[in-house]
């Protein structure tokens, strides 16, 4: 339908209208409803009429609003699934209301059939309420009603004004009160304002003038005069704004929910009392205690002994809950392995592990995991390096902003370092371990909050005390009861020179204190940081304090459980869903001198770390404050699980590590045509390249081995004194030839060509190592480095020989060392002997790259102890097309066909046995069958490849 | 994190384009406004073109008296290295090498007073950064870029179109880690964070099945994988989240590969003609591209001329020789990109921007009165051409050119001084302004936020600043 355009506004209008009259059938058809209620078993039959007219004017309010709603829904173009809903509900609605007033008329007329019609006239209205209910979702936003449930926005959620009022009502009835009574009314009265008035009346940010926040600006008022009057109430300003109708200018507070009645009786009560001013700090939000007991184990029951059981069985039976099923021999192996080493178990290990019958094979299993010390490493590396904020690429290793901890961390956990000694070294550190403290450092100035020494505070409270320090280095904290000049105390402790405090990056004249968050547990100030930095460490790991053993233990069981005893893992304040599991965990922990591999052992033996995990509907279930323990929640492999158990199941993935814990020291650097465009070294243009190098073996030497190390990127062709040696076109492939007898006594040519690919310019290396071992037991080595020559046009003539002149070409440019270079580090790049074949190379040990980046491996800029395991479409695109995947898969195809001889049955079993630790089901081999069919090609194994590692029983930790 | 605007849900389930369309038909009717939120976009996509390493407004949108190279000059006198030449616009003059730009400014607006925050002695990429996410790093939490709000707010105008697109930067080059840094969605999730296409020949590839594999064999895979997963004892569906999301991302990822709109990103769809005219290089042939994306539904583009230390635009030598390739790179595709928008009417509906980290000047390091370290060395007498042009960082004032998407046309707002330093000194503007003017353009309220590790966390620090009026 055409309609001018000038028309339109008035359909506007008529839509507008739609809030306004939808209350007539609200009100209309409840009422009726109502009355017909009281005709029931023959009441009041005088209503009839009365039903009758309203039901009618009901349904014909019913008929006009949604008319009107249809005209509003086409004018402003709302959409969404609220106002599909909205818009049925409503129409049903109208339908039901007509079909009730036909019935009622009917039943008027033949007195039957009324019970139809009362059904009718009661589902109108249930319809009524829901679209009701959805078009003020609709106005208001859908949390209109649940944001003002308990729990739920910054409400004061632990409150006490109702309980004290009763308190004091029954106790001082005459009006007497204690000093202890005066203090407490106050510290509660000074929570209400926190919670409700800061915002605009604090030290910050004092609108009027007014100061809420401390005695001199409550008692001083504002701009316009005082406050209150102590002792009296009634004549006190803010009992009147408070008081106030929401619709008054001047009501309090302006935004937001109004104070609860008890509330402001709360604070009226404070005032007749004389406003007393309490001499003590106001701890507004809650603080778990520091000090830590080791609470007494409840009775075993069912024979479930391990401590860790009986408080879950504890737990469960307090709340009225069955014990989950005990996972399956399998899956427990399976998941054992993947959180001790990471890595699959090898289908042997599962067959034999579910034929043995002895009672203590899983707690064996555990023990037998935790003793594999270099996997255990390999693996928790990776949970550290989040963490300590460790990372091998990253901002600020440009300016020497930044330093490594990873081989002091490497080895802290193959020792099985106490954690408690972990953490003095990391607070007092010596050069291997000072990167965690010293932080990121960037060029030029940054804001005072991230100043290197705020960064020390904030990392130690976040990592190791789960203490959140980011929002108080700014101002006072809005979330807990840390206050700016406390986080500045504790950033001293780490300056040379003492930090002036300033707030919100501006100064404020003061200077800072010296001081840890936790006083109680000792002095810090000294002379030097480095004594402040000895002291710290040792009171940290003082028995005291129980936070740093519970935000530990929390952390492990959040990580082998799916979810922390406290959540999120950097709330230690938060309530534990166990008080006493996480106090005796952490007790435990200590008492066992903070050894993790025990930790560790204690849950994974427990029946509940080996139950069937549970599912949940969204992250939010996990860290909702009414969280109830059910159980482990089921958790997806990350980003280096699945690299590792990809490369062992199915085809190496990674062969560059950045960290080599057992690494050669060779001096070949990778070398390429130096490229210039603006006077400035470039990336290398796409393009042939020739290396040209000249070695010399003296007359009177021996060869007994000569041994050659050669890759590139992204091709090349070697050549020694003109015959071909190797070729490549996979710089992680490494190749090793035997040179003996070709290198011959006297001068030596060798020459290779090699391409960089790729439609625009990127890096491209070339990198050689040749050793060479004399009869009489001396050595030498020639490396690829800035002595080769090289040029980037075609040579003319045989440019591979000795005399070749190559006076013309350059000297090569090196790109980095071989451990070092843009490449990382190739373990198999060494003259020393491997094992055959050599394990393939653990994704921790990587250098971050877009894949595992997208499979959720964080950069590590900011300490990271939570990482996003849901799927994304970025994951699932780089795992369906991303390129780096797609040519692993190629590789892993041609490596299946060759080892199965082509035979696709035999293909499948073994593919499955490896990857998924079972056989095929009937029904599955019938699908591989389409996927691999009789005599597969490249193309099938890929597919089927990916098939099976995309499935959810590969993907998941069940 | 936990979301906080409930009105914006609400806004981003109202299509935003028969909303504009309204908007401008309609006399505002403000009866029951409380029933009806009332914020309205007058854009709903952005081409971020991003002149990266420093570009001297001097020497491009904002010249000054111009000195011709002679040996023996004294640096002092450089201000310009190049004679202005007007555009379409009266009294709106540009620097020789922008005139095809010159003749769109019609259809546009140009900022002169752009001031570039001071963080002390220079790092491009802290620049970039502060420019990208309005925070200055380092930061304890991740920032999300400008692209990933965008991505995150308003969601793929196109499901088959990546939300934020990313065209042209290499990450192997210098500075490589500090690029990543900002390139990324933070604390939002990686799901709003940019897909990357560093050369834009061959774009197309990032949104098809992997070269050697055909579509049929592609839809075998998938059609094969549902059914081996649904035929696995565990299921590919289940009442659980983790399942939910992994089946619900493959399919996703399969529909986006093999849809038909993939076909934007293949450039050689293009007319012969009008390839020419945008290809100047990769910057050129970037900006083809976010023509032809934007024309399909994208969201979120940065086109940038790459940063890569010392180069482009990032002048510490040569200025003069390196800024007249430069001109030529850029002047063709932007202004054809320009015209094309406007003559299909995507420009009403599209904001293009225009901007760099920080200009620069033949003297003044940083802004007027700061002691920098690392400074460029300039000679006092120039007598090589090596020494003629901008060398050193200056942040004090620059230009950003804007068009369409509500953009009032033709306006020139802000002015910097005439002799040295040329800084801004009308209408300063800085970088959480220009921020909220493109969230304003898009709807996206001021006040948007999310709490992260409890604390609130807006698209502009503490969700200041306010979008420039003028501007709309």
């Amino acid at each position: 339908m055409m309609i001018p355009l000038d028309a339109l506004w008035f359909l506007t209008f008529l839509g507008r209208l739609h809030p306004m009259v939808v209350h007539f059938p609200i009100a209309l058809l409840i009422v009726a409803l109502l009355m017909e209620m009281m005709t029931l078993r023959g009441k009041n039959e005088n209503f009839r009429g009365a039903i009758t007219l309203l039901l009618r004017l009901g349904a014909v309010s019913a008929i006009v609003s949604v008319a009107l709603g249809l005209i509003l829904h086409e004018q402003e173009s709302y959409g969404g699934e609220l106002i599909e809903y909205h818009e049925w509900s409503g129409i049903a609605t109208m339908l039901f209301s007509l079909l009730a007033v036909w019935l009622n008329y009917r039943s008027n007329k033949r007195s039957t059939g009324v019970n139809l019609y009362r059904i009718v006239l009661g589902l109108s209205v249930i319809c009524l309420t829901i679209a009701g209910h959805l078009g003020a979702s609709l106005t208001h936003g859908e949390d209109y009603l649940s944001s003002t449930f308990p729990g739920n926005g910054d409400s004061h959620e632990e409150g006490k004004a109702g309980e004290l009022l009763a308190e004091f009502a029954s106790q001082s009835p005459t009006g007497s009160f204690s000093p202890e009574d005066l203090d407490r009314l106050n510290l509660e009265v000074r929570a209400i304002f926190a919670h409700n008035c800061y915002q605009c009346h604090s030290k910050e940010k004092s609108k009027g003038d007014l100061v809420l926040q401390t005695k001199e600006g409550v008692m001083a008022g504002g701009e316009n005069g005082p406050v209150l009057v102590a002792g009296n109430a009634d004549q006190s300003e803010m009992i009147r704004r408070l008081l106030l109708p929401r619709s008054d200018d001047e009501s309090m507070p302006p935004k937001g929910k109004t104070l609860q009645k008890n509330e402001i009786e709360l604070i009226r009560l404070w005032i007749n009392q004389g406003a007393h001013w309490a001499d003590k700090e106001l701890k507004i939000f809650r603080e778990a205690e520091l000090a830590l007991t080791k609470p007494e184990l409840p009775p075993a029951e069912d024979g479930r002994e391990n401590p860790v059981d009986r408080w879950v069985n504890q737990y469960f039976q307090e709340n009225n809950q069955d014990w989950p099923e005990t996972a399956d021999d399998r899956t427990f192996i399976r998941r054992a392995y993947l959180d001790v080493v990471g890595l699959l178990p090898a289908p042997e290990q599962i067959t034999a592990f579910t034929e043995d019958n002895s009672p203590d094979k899983r707690a064996k299993l555990v023990d037998q995991l935790l003793s594999d010390s270099t996997g255990y490493t390999r693996h928790w590396l990776t949970f550290w390096n989040d963490l300590l904020r460790n990372d091998y690429s990253g901002t600020g290793f440009i300016t020497g902003g930044r330093t490594q901890i990873t081989n002091w961390l490497y080895h802290s956990l193959y020792d099985n370092k106490p954690y408690d000694q972990m953490v003095r070294e990391l607070i007092a550190p010596n050069p291997e371990s000072e990167g965690f403290i010293r932080g990121i450092r960037w060029r030029g100035t940054v804001n005072s909050s991230q100043r290197t020494e705020m960064q020390a505070a904030q990392n130690i409270s976040q990592s190791l005390l789960g203490l959140n320090l980011k929002c108080a280095s700014c101002h006072d904290s809005f979330i807990s009861n840390i206050t700016l000049d406390q986080s500045y105390a504790f950033a001293n402790v780490f300056a040379d020179t003492a930090l002036e405090i300033h707030r919100c990056d501006k100064p404020t004249g003061r200077m800072a204190q010296t001081g840890f968050i936790y006083p109680e547990l000792g002095e810090v100030e000294a002379n030097t940081v480095k004594e402040r930095l000895v002291r710290l460490s040792e009171i940290m790991v003082k028995p005291e304090n129980g936070r740093l053993a519970r935000t530990l233990v929390n952390r492990l069981w959040a990580k082998l459980m799916g979810r922390g005893i406290v959540a999120p893992v950097d709330e230690m304040d938060r309530i534990p869903w166990s008080q006493e599991l996480l106090d005796w965990l952490a007790a435990d922990f200590r008492d066992h001198g903070y050894d993790l591999k025990h930790n560790l052992r204690t849950i994974m033996t427990s029946k509940i770390y080996q139950s069937v995990p549970t599912g949940y509907k969204s992250e939010n279930d996990l860290i909702v404050s009414d969280y109830r323990f059910r159980g482990p929640v089921q958790r997806r492999l990350s980003a280096e699980q699945f690299a590792d158990v990809f490369s062992q199941a199915i085809y190496p993935m990674y062969h560059a590590v950045a960290y080599d814990p057992e690494g050669d020291t060779l001096e070949a650097k990778w070398i390429w045509h130096r490229e210039i465009k603006l006077d400035r070294d470039v990336l290398p243009e796409p393009g042939k390249r020739y290396f040209r190098y000249l070695f010399e073996i003296p007359a009177n030497k021996e060869i007994v081995n000569a041994e050659l190390l050669v890759t590139a990127d992204h091709s090349f062709h070697l050549h020694l004194n003109e015959k071909e040696i190797t070729s490549g076109d996979d710089w992680q492939e490494v190749h090793k030839a035997d040179l003996t007898g070709k290198v011959a006594a006297g001068k030596n040519i060798i020459a290779a060509e090699a391409e960089n690919e790729g439609p625009i310019a990127n890096p491209a290396g070339l990198l050689v190592s040749i050793q060479i071992e004399y009869a009489d037991g001396s050595w030498v080595r020639f490396y690829s480095n800035n002595q080769w020559k090289t040029t980037d046009t075609e040579p003319k003539g045989n440019w591979r020989t000795l005399l070749f002149d190559d006076k013309e070409w350059k000297n090569a440019r090196n790109y980095g060392d071989f451990f070092n270079g843009k490449w990382g580090r190739l373990p198999a790049f060494t003259h020393k002997k491997q094992a055959n074949p050599q394990p393939p190379v653990r994704a921790s040990l990587v250098m971050l790259d877009p894949f595992m980046k997208a499979l959720g491996r964080p950069t590590r800029e900011n300490v990271t102890t939570n990482r996003d395991d849901q799927a994304s479409l970025l994951q699932a695109l780089e795992l369906t097309n991303g390129e780096f995947f797609y040519q692993t898969l190629r590789k892993s195809a041609s490596y299946w066909l060759k080892i199965s001889e082509g035979n696709a049955q035999q293909l499948q079993e073994q593919v499955f046995l490896r990857a998924l630790g079972r056989e095929p089901t009937g029904k599955e081999k019938a699908v591989a069958r389409k996927l691999l069919t009789d005599s597969p090609t490249a193309e099938n194994v890929e597919d089927f490849l990916w098939n099976i590692v995309m499935l959810p029983e590969f993907q998941l930790i069940l | 994190m936990t979301h906080e605007t409930t009105r914006r849900e609400f806004l981003k389930k109202m299509s935003a384009a028969s909303l504009g369309a309204m908007a401008a038909t309609i006399p505002a009717t403000s009866f029951l406004s409380g029933c009806a939120p009332g914020r309205k976009a007058t854009a709903d996509a952005v081409i971020l073109l991003w002149m990266g390493g420093g570009m001297a407004h001097t020497e491009t949108f904002d010249p000054k008296a111009y000195a011709p190279f002679e040996k023996g000059m004294e640096s002092k006198r450089v201000l310009s290295t190049f004679p202005s030449v007007p555009t379409i616009v009266d009294d709106l003059y540009f620097s020789k090498g922008l005139e095809n730009i010159g003749q769109v400014m019609d259809k546009g607006a140009i900022i002169r007073s752009y001031r570039a925050a001071d963080l002390g002695f220079i790092l491009h990429t802290r620049h970039q950064y502060h420019w990208h996410t309005c925070y200055e790093p380092p930061q304890p939490i991740q920032p999300p870029h400008l692209g990933a709000w965008i991505a995150k707010e308003l969601g793929p105008k196109n499901p088959a179109i990546p939300a934020f697109i990313d065209i042209g930067q290499r990450f192997t080059v210098g500075e490589g880690e500090e690029l990543k840094a900002f390139h990324s969605a933070g604390f939002l999730g990686s799901e709003f964070g940019p897909f990357f296409i560093p050369d834009p020949t061959s774009g197309l590839e990032s949104v098809r099945p992997p070269a050697g594999m055909d579509l049929q064999r592609f839809e075998r895979r998938y059609k094969l994988y549902r059914e081996l997963a649904e035929k696995s004892p565990l299921g590919l569906h289940g009442s659980d989240y983790q399942r939910e999301s992994l089946a619900r991302s493959m399919e996703q990822a399969y529909r986006l590969l093999k849809s038909p709109e993939a076909r934007a990103f293949d450039l050689s769809q293009e007319a012969p003609e009008k390839y020419a005219i945008y290809n100047t290089g990769r910057f050129g042939l970037g900006c083809l591209m976010a023509k032809r994306l934007v024309m399909e539904g994208a969201r979120f583009i940065s086109v940038t001329t790459e940063y890569e230390p010392f180069l482009g635009w990032d002048t510490h030598e040569n200025g003069h020789t390196r800024l007249e390739k430069m001109k030529a790179y850029i002047d063709g595709p932007v202004a054809q990109l320009i015209r094309d928008l406007d003559e299909t009417g995507h420009l009403d509906r599209t904001l293009v921007l225009l901007a760099s980290e920080f200009s620069r000047d033949a003297l003044m390091e940083g802004r007027p009165g700061a002691k920098i370290q690392d400074q460029v060395d300039q000679p006092d007498v120039i007598d090589d051409i090596k020494h003629y042009g901008m060398h050193r960082h200056f942040t004090d004032g620059c230009s950003i050119l804007m068009w369409g998407g509500g953009i009032k046309k033709g306006l020139v707002y802000g002015k910097t001084a005439d002799e040295r330093p040329c800084k801004a000194i009308t209408e300063p503007v800085v970088i959480d302004q220009i921020h909220q003017s493109i969230y304003h353009a898009l709807g996206i309220p001021e006040d948007t936020h999310y709490v992260v590790e409890g604390r609130p966390v807006y698209t502009t620090p503490d969700g200041a600043g306010k979008p420039v009026w003028e501007l709309f």
